[in-house]
């Protein structure tokens, strides 16, 4: 028989435990990326990959009333702006697909190429080359008047060939 | 364990003194901020995009980056956290006490709060913006005293940015310190020594990332950006035509004091906002987005 303090004891620590978990967050579609980066030796980044600095020069030169501002340079990743009056219109980047290897297996049906390099879209706002690959050159619209062939265009502007040559 | 990057987004408060006040501010940067909170609408929101899989595989990227100590994400996060102490008890109890859309300043509130004395208020305005500069280093990846990269990209400043910026002018500087605030805050760097640096209590949170070596290197760094960027904000005042009576006129949209109380007006938005905080883990989740979908 059990007594009435046990009975009050284990509903008192079932509530606890109730109330904690309840506490909680609930869960996230993130999870899973949550736990696996944060596990031991886990890094998003290789230290193989390229400095972000040696992409700048790849990057097509702005004319004609566009500007090109440099936003982020991190390991293996360089990112400028497009902007024409004053208005961000698109995002160039280059990535070195060290740091994330599944991202080439897009191009593998690539039906497209832009001077020579596979190219797929992605989304709706984006289209990408791969150089050698190794390098992610990709052009997202910020303005839906930046379309699928200004980012085709635009992407033939960045210096693909000297890019495949960089090592 | 620290939060991860979609709790900290999905946690960001829809309806609390910090955005009221940044609300209020609206028209001084119109149309640059919106509260946009939680990850996955942040995602819809900066790319533009709908399609689920991809908002996947673009949030699923961010979390790596941002779990990756070398990439200072990490960092930046901490610093915009540890510049505001904010008194959370006092924030709920102004919420509290609000009649209709406003927060009324008398009372029991204006007991809790203690105005700074304009050195203190000073250094703190110099501090945070030493602080938006080593952020900005480390979420943009800028090695971290390259000032005048970050005096450039000042001029790029948009969004909740843009809006941080604003509000920091505004009420930690303007309001406690007056129309000269600039003047100021560059003569209190001008006759403040380390010790009495060490003894700041905003410095002293943040102390360990402002670079410079010792207490004397931080002072120059904090000293040598506050040199750089004060042309920006004092262009930044004049182009708005930013005046102590307007910054008020413009937090009286949310809050109910009289014109004598300035000093407590500010000290109440030191205590009770984090504005730093929560416009900062918006830039830093936009830039982590930005990053991610060009990385997939």
């Amino acid at each position: 028989m059990i007594s009435l303090r046990k009975f009050l004891v284990t509903l008192f620590l079932t509530s606890c435990l109730l109330l904690t978990s309840c506490a909680q967050q609930a869960p996230s579609r993130f999870d899973g990326a949550q736990q696996e980066s944060t596990s031991k030796g886990a890094t998003a980044v290789s230290d193989n990959s390229q400095s972000g600095g040696s992409f700048n020069r790849y990057f097509p030169d702005a004319a004609d009333g566009y500007e090109r501002i440099y936003s982020q340079e991190k390991q293996g990743f360089a990112q400028a702006k497009l902007k024409k009056d004053g208005q961000e219109i698109a995002i160039l980047s280059i990535s070195d697909v060290l740091n994330n290897p599944s991202t080439v297996d897009k191009f593998k049906d690539s039906a497209d190429n832009i001077s020579g390099y596979p190219a797929i879209s992605q989304g709706s706002t984006g289209t990408a080359v791969l150089v050698n690959d190794r390098y992610q050159v990709k052009i997202r619209s910020k303005d839906s008047n930046f379309s699928q062939s200004d980012r085709e265009k635009w992407l033939g502007k960045f210096d693909l060939r000297g890019l495949s040559k960089l090592k | 364990m620290s939060k991860s990057i979609f709790e900290l987004v999905d946690n960001l408060p829809t309806n609390n003194v910090t955005t009221m006040m940044l609300k209020s501010l609206d028209s001084i940067v119109p149309g640059e901020w919106e509260n946009t909170v939680g990850f996955v609408n942040t995602i819809r929101k900066v790319t533009g995009e709908t399609d689920e899989e991809l908002i996947q595989q673009i949030g699923d990227r961010a979390v790596w980056l941002y779990n990756d100590k070398s990439q200072g994400y990490r960092r930046a996060m901490w610093l915009y956290q540890t510049v505001d102490r904010t008194d959370r008890a006092l924030g709920s109890a102004a919420l509290a006490n609000k009649v209709g859309n406003k927060i009324p300043l008398i009372g029991g509130l204006l007991t809790k709060v203690t105005p700074n004395p304009d050195k203190a208020q000073s250094l703190d305005l110099c501090i945070k913006l030493v602080v938006e500069l080593v952020a900005f280093c480390q979420i943009n990846g800028i090695p971290g005293d390259s000032i005048g990269d970050f005096v450039g990209a000042l001029g790029d400043y948009s969004g909740e940015s843009l809006m941080r910026m604003a509000a920091l002018i505004c009420v930690d500087g303007l309001i406690p310190l007056g129309p000269d605030f600039l003047l100021k805050a560059q003569s209190t760097l001008e006759g403040i020594g380390p010790k009495e640096l060490e003894s700041n209590s905003t410095f002293s949170g943040v102390q360990e990332e402002i670079p410079g070596g010792n207490t004397r290197g931080k002072l120059d760094f904090i000293g040598e950006s506050f040199d750089s960027v004060k042309g920006w904000m004092a262009d930044f005042t004049a182009s708005k035509n930013l005046t102590p009576q307007k910054v008020m006129s413009n937090l009286q949209g949310f809050l109910e004091f009289s014109d004598s109380k300035l000093d407590y007006v500010a000290a109440f938005i030191d205590m009770s906002t984090n504005y730093y905080e929560h416009t900062g883990t918006q830039t830093l989740a936009r830039r982590l987005i930005e990053r991610a979908f060009d990385e997939i």
